[in-house]
C-alpha cells in the first residue's frame, strides 16, 4: 500500500494561507510550505486537490481555489455578553452547506415531496428531502418506503417487544398510521429537508 | 480433459488479491434505481440513437439485446419502456461506485463507466476479514447504497477477475483462489478470455484448443511464438501471475481523440450533415486543448443509414489544436465522401498522431503572427464557452444544425425535463434525484 497523503492537513494549511494572503501560494511557496524536495511533488498534490475539487486550473494553467477550499459561507462567532464588539468572523474550519446537509455523499439522493402527510414534521409538498440509502432506521426516523406497492414518506416505528411489527405514522391528523400487510421495502432515511424561497 | 486429473497451476490462495466490479446492465439498473416503478419491467436505454444501448435483465429475457434496433425491440415486446440515455446520472452513479471501492483500497482503476479493478492485497489485517469477505462487503455496500446490481470477481490477476465477474451474473460473486484456477479455466471458452478477438480464437481452435485452460497450460515459448508479447502476457495472467497491474492513474495520454454523433433522424441534407461533422471537429478540438495536445492527422467518417461507413484520412499541414485550421481539410474530405441523395446516420472525426502543444516549431514559410492569433482566438472561445455554455461561440456552419425535423429521439431525459428551481440546462445539483411519488 502506498504512503497516504495527509490531504486534510495540506488543505488546512492552504486554507489558512488563502485567508491570510487572499491569494493562492505559488509552486515555490508550496514547496517550502509542505517540505517537498521537488516541484513535481507540488504538481502531484495539485492534481490530487483538483480531482478532489479543492482547486481548479484555468486554461492558462494557473491555480485558483474553489469554494470548497475557501468555504462558501463564513461562520459567525458568538457575541460575548457585555462586550459591545461586533460578531467577529471565527477562523474555524468551514463546513459547506453541502457537507452540512449530506453526511454520506455516496448514499444520498434528492426526492421531491408531493403529498402532505408529513406537514407537521415540517415537510411540505414540493420540498426536497435528502434521503440516505442503505442504513437501518431507528424509531422516530422519517423514512421513504414502499408499502404494499405504494411509495410513502412517514415516521418509522417498530414495536419494542414484538420486533416484527412495523408501523408507519404520518405527521398529519388527516391520515392514519399504516401497517404493512404484504410487503415493506425501505427506500431510505430522510436526513434533511431543503426548501428554497424566492 | 479430465477435470480431476488436471494439476493445479499454483498452490497458494491469494498471493495477490484483485477484484473486478462490473455493473449489471448498468444504465438500465441506474434508471430502475431512480425510477423504482420500473423494477421488474423490461427497460432499455438508447432512445436518442434509435438502437438499444443497454437492456435490463427483464428485457434480455425477452431476447432484446444491446445493438438491436428500437422498432424491432418494440415488436418483440409491446410494453417495452424506452428511455433516452441520461449520461449525467450514469456518471453520478459511476463516481459513487468507485468512491465506495475507495473506502476499502486506494488502488482503484476506473476501467470504464460501469466497471473497475481494485487491488485489495494485504488489506485482510485492516478489515479483520478474508479477501472474500472484503469483496462481499464492497458488493453489499453498492447494492444497499446505490440500489443497483453489480457482479464481483475476485482472484489473482486482472485477466482472471475479468472472467470471474462475468462467470455469474447478475449480482454474482465469483472468487477464484490460486489452487482453483485450473478448475475455473476449464469452464471458460476461449472466446471469453480478455484480449482474445475472434481471429485469435479461430487461430487457437486450429491448434485444437478449446478452453482457457488449454491455452494456459501450453508452454510459454509456444504462446510467445504464436501471439507475441500479448499472448505471453495473457497466458501469465491466466496462470495467476499478475503482469498487468491495477493502475489508479487517471487517463492522461490519448493516442487518438474521436467524436461521433448519431443524428436523431437520418438525413440527406448536405449542409446539415456537414454542420454535424464540423461540430464534431469543434468538440474534438476542445478536448484536444483541454489535454494540451495537437493533432497531425485527421480522419473523417460518414456512416450511412444502413450502418455502412466510409472513411478517408489526411495529414494536416502542421500539428494544430485550432478548429479553424482544420476546417478547410475537413471540407475537402467531406466533399470526397459525400454522395448527394444518400441518407446518413452519423458523422465522426478522429484526430490522430497526437503530440503535446509545447515546444512547437514554426516552419520556414509559416506566418507566426497568424498562428499566434489563431491560438489566442481558440483560447478566447474556450473561455467564453466555459462561462456561457459549450458551443455558444461556434463556426458558422453550426447554424444548419437546427435544420431537422424533431422526432421522439429528441426527447430529453427525465432529469433534464424536470429542473429544480435555480437549475439551468448547464448546471444541476450533483445528487441523483429519485422519481417516486410520496
Amino acid at each position: 500500500m502506498p504512503k497516504t497523503m495527509q490531504i486534510h492537513e495540506r488543505v488546512r494549511r492552504l486554507r489558512a494561507f488563502y485567508r491570510e494572503e487572499k491569494r493562492m501560494p505559488g509552486y515555490a511557496e508550496m514547496l517550502k510550505m509542505f517540505g517537498y524536495r521537488s516541484k513535481n511533488s507540488v504538481y502531484g498534490l495539485l492534481q490530487k486537490l483538483e480531482t478532489l475539487g479543492y482547486v481548479r486550473k484555468t486554461p492558462q494553467g494557473k491555480i485558483t481555489p474553489t469554494s470548497r477550499l475557501t468555504g462558501s459561507i463564513k461562520l459567525l462567532g458568538a457575541v460575548q455578553a457585555g462586550f459591545p464588539s461586533p460578531a467577529e468572523e471565527e477562523l474555524v474550519d468551514v463546513l459547506s452547506l453541502d457537507e452540512y446537509l449530506v453526511r454520506r455523499p455516496e448514499a444520498t439522493y434528492m426526492l421531491t415531496v408531493n403529498g402532505d402527510s408529513m406537514v407537521e414534521a415540517g415537510i411540505h409538498p414540493d420540498d426536497i428531502v435528502l434521503v440516505e440509502r442503505g442504513g437501518t432506521p431507528r424509531n422516530g426516523d422519517i423514512v421513504v418506503a414502499q408499502v404494499d406497492g405504494e411509495w410513502t414518506i412517514k415516521y418509522f416505528h417498530k414495536d419494542r417487544k414484538d420486533r416484527k411489527t412495523v408501523r408507519l405514522e404520518p405527521a398529519n391528523p388527516r391520515y392514519k398510521p399504516i401497517v404493512p400487510r404484504q410487503s415493506l421495502v425501505l427506500g431510505g432515511i430522510v436526513k434533511a429537508v431543503v426548501r428554497k424561497y424566492r | 480433459m479430465d477435470t480431476l486429473l488436471s494439476q493445479p497451476l499454483t498452490l497458494s490462495s491469494y498471493p495477490r488479491a484483485i477484484m473486478h466490479v462490473d455493473g449489471d446492465a448498468f444504465f438500465t439498473s441506474v434508471e430502475q434505481s431512480i425510477h423504482p416503478e420500473l423494477k421488474g419491467r423490461p427497460v432499455v436505454t438508447g432512445k436518442e440513437r434509435g438502437i438499444i444501448a443497454c437492456a435490463s435483465y427483464e428485457a434480455k429475457a425477452l431476447g432484446i439485446r444491446r445493438g438491436v434496433g428500437l422498432w424491432e425491440a418494440r415488436r418483440m415486446c409491446k410494453d417495452l419502456v424506452v428511455l433516452p440515455s441520461d449520461y449525467e446520472v450514469y456518471s453520478l452513479y459511476s463516481k459513487r461506485m468507485f468512491d465506495i471501492l475507495r473506502r476499502y483500497t486506494p488502488i482503484v482503476e476506473e476501467h470504464s463507466i460501469d466497471e473497475g479493478f481494485a487491488d485489495i492485497s494485504g488489506l485482510r489485517r485492516v478489515f479483520h476479514a478474508s479477501y472474500e469477505e472484503i469483496a462481499r462487503r464492497v458488493q453489499r455496500d453498492i447494492h444497499n447504497e446505490l440500489d443497483i446490481g453489480v457482479s464481483i470477481g475476485l482472484s489473482l490477476t486482472k485477466g482472471l477477475v475479468k472472467l470471474a465477474s462475468k462467470f455469474r451474473k447478475p449480482r454474482g460473486f465469483t472468487a477464484v483462489a490460486g489452487y482453483h484456477i485450473h478448475l475455473f479455466l476449464q469452464r471458460i471458452p476461449l472466446e471469453d478470455v480478455w484480449g482474445f478477438g475472434r481471429n485469435t480464437v479461430q487461430l487457437l481452435h486450429k491448434h485444437g484448443l478449446k478452453t482457457a485452460y488449454d491455452f494456459a497450460t501450453r508452454p510459454e515459448g509456444w504462446a510467445d511464438r504464436l501471439l507475441g508479447k500479448v499472448g505471453r502476457d495473457i497466458r501469465m495472467e491466466l496462470r495467476g501471475v499478475s503482469v498487468i497491474p491495477v493502475s489508479p492513474e487517471e487517463k492522461s495520454a490519448y493516442a487518438t481523440i474521436s467524436k461521433c454523433k448519431t443524428f436523431t433522424a437520418s438525413s440527406d441534407d448536405r449542409d446539415f450533415i456537414y454542420a454535424k461533422l464540423v461540430r464534431n471537429a469543434e468538440s474534438a478540438c476542445i478536448k484536444l486543448r483541454r489535454y494540451r495536445l495537437c493533432a497531425r492527422e485527421l480522419i473523417v467518417i460518414l456512416r450511412h443509414k444502413d450502418y455502412r461507413q466510409e472513411a478517408v484520412e489526411a495529414k494536416l499541414n502542421r500539428p494544430t489544436s485550432a478548429v479553424q485550421e482544420m476546417v478547410p481539410l475537413v471540407r475537402e474530405l467531406f466533399e470526397s465522401l459525400y454522395r448527394p441523395g444518400a441518407a446518413y446516420r452519423a458523422t465522426m472525426i478522429v484526430l490522430g498522431k497526437l503530440q503535446t502543444d509545447q515546444n512547437r516549431q514554426y516552419e520556414l514559410f509559416e506566418d507566426p503572427v497568424r498562428m499566434d492569433a489563431m491560438i489566442r482566438a481558440s483560447r478566447a472561445i474556450d473561455e467564453i464557452n466555459e462561462r456561457f455554455g459549450k458551443h455558444k461561440v461556434c463556426l458558422g456552419s453550426g447554424l444548419h444544425l437546427n435544420r431537422h425535423q424533431r422526432t421522439e429521439r429528441d426527447d430529453a431525459p427525465w432529469r433534464k425535463r424536470n429542473l429544480l428551481e435555480g437549475e439551468t440546462a448547464r448546471r444541476r445539483l450533483g445528487l441523483p434525484r429519485l422519481c417516486v411519488d410520496v
